[in-house]
């Protein structure tokens, strides 16, 4: 291992050890995943969408495995707000990576109210806002796919998020996601994470019913990651670079030769998600490939390849 | 969330696969060995607890073997790990031998098939709640729908050995003989309660086998076959405690048995799961909230996969 490389980030204002996250929905509350791994040793945690009543999620089967993926439809099931702060928070803080909220809603108002509780909490670096999750009937993807709701629910939260960090999660299913991203640039992202899954549909042909409870699921795992490389090179050139926003890159990363092509991309970090129900520690071994590479490569200094696609989109 | 995982000494292990027999239609068990610390991991290991096994690079068997529903299935590329029990755990010296009983369904299992003795399979374990024994119990009934003997044949060696003053009855039923999960001659079983069943007679326990069309022993479903043996008993419904193990219609059916003789219940359920650690949430069973009409979903992974039955809403 070679100490002399810098993988640290340095992330909408804060700095990171590394720029390895653990992907919401993906690492529970970081408890869950602490028989397997030293969570310290992660760049940045995102914890399960947090919703400010409790929510029960969806029937089952909430998911189906798929050619080098899964869907997934848990519907936000989680603890709600209070019990959050209560049971959840206090391990959070004793957490010295950067620990951001996934806060999910059916309103604007409910976004506004879950930041606007946790905006002072010293526990956590910032908010991801879950504006693209494919699985609930109300709010979710139904505020991200139309860039002026996305506009909206961003400069609502905004004015509550204090100096917390504001990442936006972006869907993947719109024309130009270009345009949802400058809308949550122009409204106050101080940040992008991208993509959320894929709406998706794995049909039984015996019973002609679709496998899933909810129907459809969002497609996660290996299957999506080439489309999301390009689509974290098109926001970074299009929007992020010129901005200096960072973007969190996500979709379908089990390796450090994974996480390294969405750095070169134009991803400032990555997220980690369904690989974590494989290997649960297996972000401690992306983040020492990472190491690797960058010695291999001679780069002194991670940030030198963040961006560095040599015959980029705009070539 | 009240049944937190016992298991706290769960984590990835190597295991070395020993054996995996085929013991007719489409079951086998496969045995595993563990070394130092999954040894002392799954040497406590409670029937009921169960394990992820990684399939993803263990081999296809030959083409012209794969039985023909599931041709297209088999090529697909498995991802995520699948959850298996334990049909008995041993421990010698500082080694722990681990026996999963499957039955091939899917591609996973399919490549399963095609382990054998050298192999190393990747292991996260053990996981969840298994079956609990409350005070003062005289008689338990462990009733078995297929594959559902696996962790009930672990749970009859338990409480042979460390509860023998529980007298204890298998029930074991299927469609038809050839998916009864054993390895006697099945064919030539008889309705009358007795040991022919190796499985369990092994640990000095009288079986009752029970087959839809007739096949073999006691013509019609497992659950009919209980209420029958209950019928003729005369024990009181506190002294007794039923197990089951199986598909959810005949859980349910078992859950509702107990519940009109009052007698406490157990049940093992299964669902979906992508972690099998409580993060992916994906493996939700309905719950009951005492004394409100509303209900909960835990998880099956963490609060099971064994519940008080009468607790758990079945799917219909």
């Amino acid at each position: 291992m070679n100490e002399d490389v810098d993988i640290s980030v340095e992330f909408a204002g804060i700095r990171l050890s590394n720029p390895v996250f653990t992907a919401s929905g993906t690492c529970g509350y970081a408890d869950e995943l602490s028989d397997f791994m030293d969570v310290n040793s992660l760049g940045g945690f995102i914890t399960k969408s947090i919703t400010l009543a409790p929510k029960k999620g969806n029937a089952t089967p909430r998911i189906v495995e798929t050619d080098s993926g899964m869907l997934n439809a848990i519907g936000w099931a989680n603890i709600g707000l209070d019990a959050f702060i209560e049971e959840k928070l206090p391990a959070l803080e004793k957490l010295s990576c950067a620990v951001f909220v996934n806060v999910a809603g059916e309103t604007i108002d409910e976004y506004v109210a879950v930041t606007e509780r946790l905006a002072d909490e010293k526990a956590i670096a910032g908010f991801e806002l879950n504006i693209s999750c494919p699985n609930v009937k109300l709010g979710g993807i139904t505020f991200g796919t139309d860039p002026e709701q996305v506009a909206e629910v961003t400069s609502a939260v905004k004015k509550v998020s204090g100096e917390k960090i504001l990442m936006v999660k972006l869907s993947p299913a719109v024309t130009d996601i270009s345009v949802t991203a400058q809308a949550a640039v122009d409204t106050g992202a101080d940040a992008l994470s991208l993509v959320n899954t894929f709406t998706a549909m794995v049909v039984d042909i015996e019973t002609r019913r679709p496998v899933l409870a909810n129907k459809t699921g969002g497609l996660s795992g290996p299957a999506i990651k080439p489309i999301a490389v390009y689509l974290v090179n098109k926001v970074y050139n299009e929007v992020a670079k010129e901005r200096g926003i960072p973007i969190l890159g996500m979709g379908g990363i089990r390796t450090a030769s994974d996480a390294i092509a969405f750095i070169i991309a134009g991803a400032s970090a990555v997220g980690v998600g369904t690989a974590n129900f494989i290997e649960p520690g297996c972000t401690v071994k992306i983040i020492e490939g990472i190491r690797k590479y960058c010695t291999r490569k001679e780069i002194a200094n991670i940030k030198e390849l963040v961006g560095s696609l040599d015959r980029d989109l705009t070539d | 969330m009240s049944e937190k995982s016992s298991a706290t000494n769960r984590g990835v292990f190597s295991a070395a696969v020993c054996a995996n027999r085929q013991i007719g239609h489409r079951f086998y068990r496969l045995g595993l060995e563990f070394s130092e610390t999954g040894a002392e991991a799954f040497a406590n290991c409670k029937p009921g607890q169960f394990a992820e096994l990684d399939l993803s690079n263990t081999a296809l068997p030959p083409s012209e073997t794969i039985p023909e529903d599931l041709v297209d299935a088999a090529g697909r590329r498995i991802l995520l790990r699948r959850p298996f029990s334990f049909c008995d755990i041993t421990t010698k010296k500082n080694k722990t031998f681990a026996d999963i009983l499957y039955c091939v369904v899917g591609p996973a299992t399919l490549r399963m098939t095609t382990l054998s003795a050298g192999n190393s399979v990747s292991i996260i374990g053990p996981l969840g709640n298994g079956f609990r024994v409350p005070d003062g119990k005289k008689t338990a009934l462990l009733v078995a729908g297929g594959m559902g003997a696996g962790p009930l044949e672990h749970l009859a060696k338990v409480l042979t050995a460390d509860y023998s003053d529980i007298d204890v009855t298998a029930f074991a039923g299927a469609k038809t003989v050839k998916e009864l999960p054993f390895e006697a001659r099945l064919d030539e079983i008889s309705q009358q309660l007795g040991f022919s069943l190796p499985e369990f007679a092994n640990y000095g326990i009288e079986s009752l086998v029970a087959t839809d069309d007739g096949s073999a022993g006691f013509a019609g479903l497992v659950t009919d076959c209980l209420s029958e043996w209950l019928g003729r008993c005369d024990l009181a419904g506190k002294d007794m405690i039923i197990y089951g193990c199986g598909p959810e219609p005949m859980l349910a059916q078992v859950a509702e048995i107990a519940e009109k003789r009052k007698i406490d219940c157990q049940v093992s359920m299964e669902r979906r799961m992508a972690c099998g650690i409580g993060i992916c949430l994906s493996c939700a069973v309905e719950c009951k909230i005492e004394g409100s009409s509303e209900t909960i979903y835990k998880l099956c992974c963490e609060d099971g996969p064994v519940f008080n039955a009468k607790g758990v809403v079945f799917s219909s």
